[in-house]
């Protein structure tokens, strides 16, 4: 009955051929069609959550074919006939928050990841705000585990020793709607208990006086913080290291062996793993994954976004977060995002949404960057082209459901899913993990006890830049090198790499290094501090500097000898 | 026929024409150096090289070197390939010679730098 | 307690001390690397000097020649040692620095900046595409070359025809890497028109101008590029993007005076020379700091960053603190002109400027308060934005006199 609603729905939006079916709980699509748009429309209009647990896609697109995975250089045998109790897919946050809360356990845990550091796509590529929850509807999943985790970070920022800043966050109005709209929003944040405040237009001049004489005041969220996303990522990992967990990093799952209507093994370039318990933690990724287990019934439609660097100057400008009020966006997918002050002390614009069949297309183009910066005046017009230092794109693991998937699966009893993960993924994820976890031991069915060893405390690396001139002097009296300065532009010391390159997840690499301390992050994007810093690392590692890579295996930074020799 | 002149930093354009007695009337040229440059040119082109050769020190792999004149410009990378066998193997004084009397040129090639002075600090 | 603290030890703060102590000061040099020197260092090049020392040097040659000085009149330096902030104070200045040693505070006098620039990179020139390894500025792919013995790439293309890019095209292909082209997105080519013969065309390797590079491709190894054909106005004309593979692209799109220090204790930047204002003795809007270098404006011959530098050397030597009536200086025609500002009183000054845009014939006007009657003529031939020019002039001014400089012609 309400599959043929759904057949006559995207009749009616001028998509034919399109075959609706049933199976495993969930709507399937399939068919030919010309366009992305319309695929991903096709699939919109096949949402139908009480009917159907979810969306599966299989429309394909004429004369295009999906590339395959992008894989790591390495092929070993270092994980071959590994045993652990739970395998954690995908090394995003999500991942990498879900190993740390087994660590609690007295059970053995191994993430992989294919990428060369944990963190690498979406997980690095958002803005790092913890949000209040609100533009989204009061009831849903997402909103349960944003509200969750956003109470969680200050004490998890304690623990793990990452920035985490109290911002609060400006809703502008663009248009005079405020008294109409104060009503819903109070209602709704009353439901899940989110501070707010009603600023007029006089008092946002008052306290943000760059914004636009155009906008006519705003909502106020004073709970929301912003962190350096990948930053949270890498403590998160590095804890769970110090408390015994495992991380293969440049490990890719390829397949998965069933017996008795379980997971019995899964392979992987580095040798075949047999665990216990798998989670899906795979980001855009994980409705693949969610196959190869034998329970897909969502479907990942990529959804990219372009997000853009200021020079630490325009930092002048405001030091808070600040988006549009949008009537229609109860739903996450936003256009053009917001102005936000990062934990780094750079403004960040965007991102914008751009559906696309490419799960790993993380190219920017100028009329994405023309767009955010566009839009981005009109909330502040001081804003300018000309202070942008870097740009960067990440690809969102949505589903048609724009909800996350966090269950214990009922089709394959050792499968846990944390998948179709995005905004707010950074806020909702030491949620998420708290309960992926109860999952897992309830998967293992065996009595776990905690672990009485486990340390949340995790010491970070010290930024020297933010001491007291006197800390830092006792810093450098113990150890000379924090006072080398090698990065000038983000003043970071030879100290700090090295602690980089002693970290409990180590990823000796440039960026790994740029990720970890900001070396190469600032106005100059490394310019002047790459090569001494490749000599760091060759120094460090005991290899020869042509071995130094920016990122993976295959990226070393020096191809030749002069004269070739 | 029309050139620029490498001499100095002017760069000057240079305008030269032939007279009857097939010397060569150089025109555009704020200095002397700008004729000798344009007869050179014209007959046998010249270039100064600047290269590094390697070294044994692990603080300075490769040190830079130049001719200490002009040697022909066919004789560019003849020059380059005949670096590829050097390695220094002491510290260099500043402008001593690497290579004495390059191809019977008369021209040496000298260390640019104080190796003395990089590798000890 | 130093009369003089010279903040970067770079070819222009290396002549601003000798200059300083010369004048009978007690001078110290604050350099951030580990050896004197700055960028020259990696600039193996030669045709420096030729104006300074009247024979033609390498880079490394020229600032050993200043160090030696700086050795021999034992003026102080301390290396690896870097400036965390600035304040001023009762006696001057309060220098915040850092080192292996710890945190210091040095007492200054006066200060000179001269931090020298920064590249622009390829985010700042709105290059789209991934992020692969292979795309480096010229400067740093310089300093892997020069310094390190090894190659970044194997067959590059260059964007922008800045003296680096063009003098690293020379050097890439002298070390047995393949230059495919230099593409500069202006009509006319941005380095020195020395640098076009002896480094391009004695190499045949072809320079494109109106193009630019639109896109980079390849993860996580650059293997291509898109360039394209641009109008006047510097936008891209459809239809004409073209695929070239490549390992590498390197960068020559200009160089940003380095003035965020400058910035922190209020000195004036001027919008066109990205450095700060200064009178004629290289003294900035604040009283007791002077600017030279690249970081006062970008330079193309290190002789005249030495010769203004030893100017702001001398000036702080004397400075007694009395505050000077100043003239302001302005100019039409011009991309830039240093200094802006003049001290009352009859000088000898030398000004440096740039001409906005191409001229063969060039007519300089310098008037006073608009005065016709005493106004200055100069002629030039073959004027272009790359190339600096230098003035040296004699004049008389009261405070609040307005000096207009004029370049016209086509």
């Amino acid at each position: 009955m309400f599959l043929d609603k759904i057949a006559k729905k995207l009749l009616k939006a001028g998509l034919f051929d399109i075959e609706v079916g049933f199976e495993n709980g969930s709507v399937v699509l399939r068919g030919e069609l010309d366009s992305w748009e319309d695929i991903v429309n096709a699939g919109r209009l096949a949402v139908d959550t009480k009917n159907s647990r979810g969306v599966i896609n299989d429309i394909k697109l004429k004369g295009f074919e999906e590339p395959p995975m992008k894989m790591p250089l390495l092929n070993d045998d270092k994980y071959e006939g590994k045993k652990v109790d739970v395998l954690v897919i995908g090394g995003g946050i999500v991942g990498c928050s879900i190993l740390r809360e087994l660590s609690k356990w007295n059970l053995t845990s191994l993430l992989v990841d294919k990428e060369y550091d944990v963190a690498v796509n979406q997980s690095s590529r958002n803005d790092g705000e913890i949000h209040p929850g609100i533009d989204l509807s009061p009831d849903c999943i997402k909103v349960k585990y944003n509200c969750r985790g956003n109470r969680m970070y200050p004490k998890l920022s304690e623990e793990l020793g990452f920035t985490l800043k109290r911002t609060g966050q400006y809703v502008l109005y663009t248009k005079p709607i405020g008294s109409l709209v104060w009503p819903i929003i109070k209602a709704r944040a009353k439901k899940n208990e989110i501070a707010i405040e009603n600023v007029s237009q006089k008092e946002l001049k008052k306290r943000q006086p760059n914004v636009s004489d155009e906008i006519h005041g705003a909502t106020y969220y004073p709970n929301v913080y912003v962190v350096s996303p990948y930053e949270v990522t890498i403590a998160f990992a590095e804890n769970a290291v110090t408390n015994g967990a495992e991380i293969a990093l440049s490990t890719a799952v390829i397949g998965m062996e069933h017996k008795d209507g379980k997971i019995y093994s899964v392979k992987t370039n580095r040798g075949t793993i047999y665990p216990e318990v798998v989670v899906n933690a795979a980001g855009v990724y994980s409705d693949r994954i969610a196959e190869m287990a034998g329970d897909r019934f969502f479907t990942i439609h990529p959804r990219k976004g372009e997000e853009m660097i200021l020079d630490k100057k325009a930092s002048a400008l405001m030091d808070t977060v600040m988006g549009r009020f949008d009537i229609s966006s109860s739903a996450s997918h936003t256009k053009g995002g917001g102005i936000l002050i990062t934990a780094d002390n750079n403004l960040l614009l965007g991102p914008n949404a751009v559906e696309t069949p490419l799960r790993e297309d993380l190219s920017t183009t100028p009329e994405g960057i023309d767009m955010v910066i566009k839009k981005q005046q009109t909330l502040m017009p001081r804003i300018s082209k000309g202070s942008i230092i870097t740009y960067f794109a990440g690809v969102r693991a949505s589903t048609y459901e724009e909800q996350f998937v966090i269950e214990r699966s009922k089709k394959v009893d050792n499968f846990v899913q944390a998948a179709g993960i995005q905004s707010p993924g950074i806020t909702a994820a030491p949620a998420i993990a708290e309960d992926i976890t109860k999952y897992c031991i309830e998967a293992i069915g065996k009595n776990i006890s905690k672990n009485e060893k486990f340390n949340p405390i995790r010491k970070p690396i010290p930024k020297v830049r933010e001491l007291s001139t006197e800390e830092r002097d006792k810093l450098i009296k113990e150890n000379p090198d924090y006072g080398v300065i090698i990065c000038r532009c983000e003043e970071i010391s030879k100290g700090e790499i090295i602690d980089a390159l002693n970290s409990p997840l180590k990823v000796p690499t440039i960026d790994g290094i740029k990720r970890r301390v900001r070396a190469g992050m600032g106005r100059c994007q490394g310019g002047f501090c790459s090569p001494q810093i490749v000599k760091i690392i060759a120094d460090h590692e005991g290899i020869s500097i042509d071995q130094v890579a920016k990122k993976q295996q295959g990226s070393e930074i020096l191809v030749a000898k002069n004269k070739g020799e | 026929m029309e050139m620029v002149c490498i001499a100095c930093p002017n760069g000057c354009r240079l305008n030269i024409e032939k007279n009857e007695d097939g010397t060569l009337l150089v025109t555009g040229n704020k200095c002397p150096k700008g004729i000798v440059f344009a007869n050179e040119e014209i007959l046998a082109p010249k270039r100064s090289v600047c290269t590094t050769v390697r070294t044994t020190y692990k603080k300075l792999p490769v040190v830079p070197v130049r001719t200490d004149g002009e040697i022909p410009k066919e004789k560019i990378f003849d020059f380059v390939e005949e670096t590829k066998k050097i390695v220094l193997d002491r510290p260099y004084a500043f402008q001593e010679s690497v290579i004495e009397n390059l191809f019977g040129l008369g021209i040496n090639v000298v260390c640019s730098v104080d190796m003395n002075r990089l590798v000890g600090e | 307690m130093y009369d003089v603290v010279v903040i970067g030890g770079g070819p222009s703060g290396l002549a601003a001390a000798v200059e300083a102590k010369k004048e009978g000061a007690s001078v110290l040099i604050i350099e951030r690397e580990a050896m004197l020197g700055g960028i020259l260092k990696q600039c193996i090049h030669d045709g420096f000097g030729l104006i300074r020392f009247g024979k033609k040097l390498s880079g490394p040659e020229y600032a050993e020649l200043y160090i030696k000085e700086v050795k021999d009149l034992e003026i102080e330096t301390r290396l690896q040692t870097f400036v965390t902030s600035i304040k001023k104070s009762q006696e001057g200045f309060e220098i915040i620095v850092t080192s292996s040693k710890g945190m210091s505070t040095i007492v200054a006098k006066t200060i000179i900046l001269s931090t020298g620039c920064r590249e622009r990179t390829a985010r700042q020139v709105f290059i789209h595409g991934t992020r692969p390894v292979g795309v480096y500025t010229a400067g740093t792919a310089q300093n892997f070359v020069n310094h390190m013995g090894y190659l970044p790439v194997k067959k590059c293309v260059i964007l922008g025809s800045g003296d680096i890019g063009l003098i690293m095209a020379r050097r890439l292909t002298l070390e047995g890497a393949k230059v495919l082209g230099v593409y500069e997105i202006k009509c006319t080519p941005s380095g020195l028109t020395r640098n076009i013969h002896q480094c391009l065309k004695d190499f045949d390797i072809p320079l494109y101008l109106s193009y630019t590079v639109t896109r980079v491709f390849g993860e996580p190894r650059l293997t291509g590029i898109e360039v394209a054909e641009v109008d006047q106005f510097m936008r891209v004309k459809p239809g004409t993007e073209k695929y070239i593979e490549c390992d590498g692209l390197i960068l020559s799109v200009g160089l940003i005076p380095e003035n965020e220090l400058a910035e922190t204790i209020g000195v004036k930047i001027d919008p066109k020379t990205k450095g700060p204002e200064v009178n004629e003795k290289m003294m900035t809007s604040v009283e007791g700091v002077f600017s030279c270098g690249n970081a006062l404006h970008v330079h193309d011959l290190v002789d005249y960053v030495s010769e203004g530098s030893a100017t702001a050397g001398k000036n702080a030597a004397k400075y007694v603190g009395t505050k000077e009536n100043e003239a302001n200086v302005s100019s039409e025609g011009m991309l830039s002109l240093v200094p802006q500002r003049i001290t009352e009183g009859e000088h000898e000054i030398i000004f440096y400027f740039r001409t906005l845009c191409d001229r063969k014939k060039a007519t300089l006007t310098i008037t006073v308060n608009g005065n016709e009657e005493n106004k200055i003529v100069k002629k030039y031939t073959n004027l272009l934005p790359p190339e600096m020019e230098r003035v040296k002039l004699k004049l008389n001014v009261k405070g609040g006199d307005k000096v207009h400089f004029k370049l016209e012609g086509e």
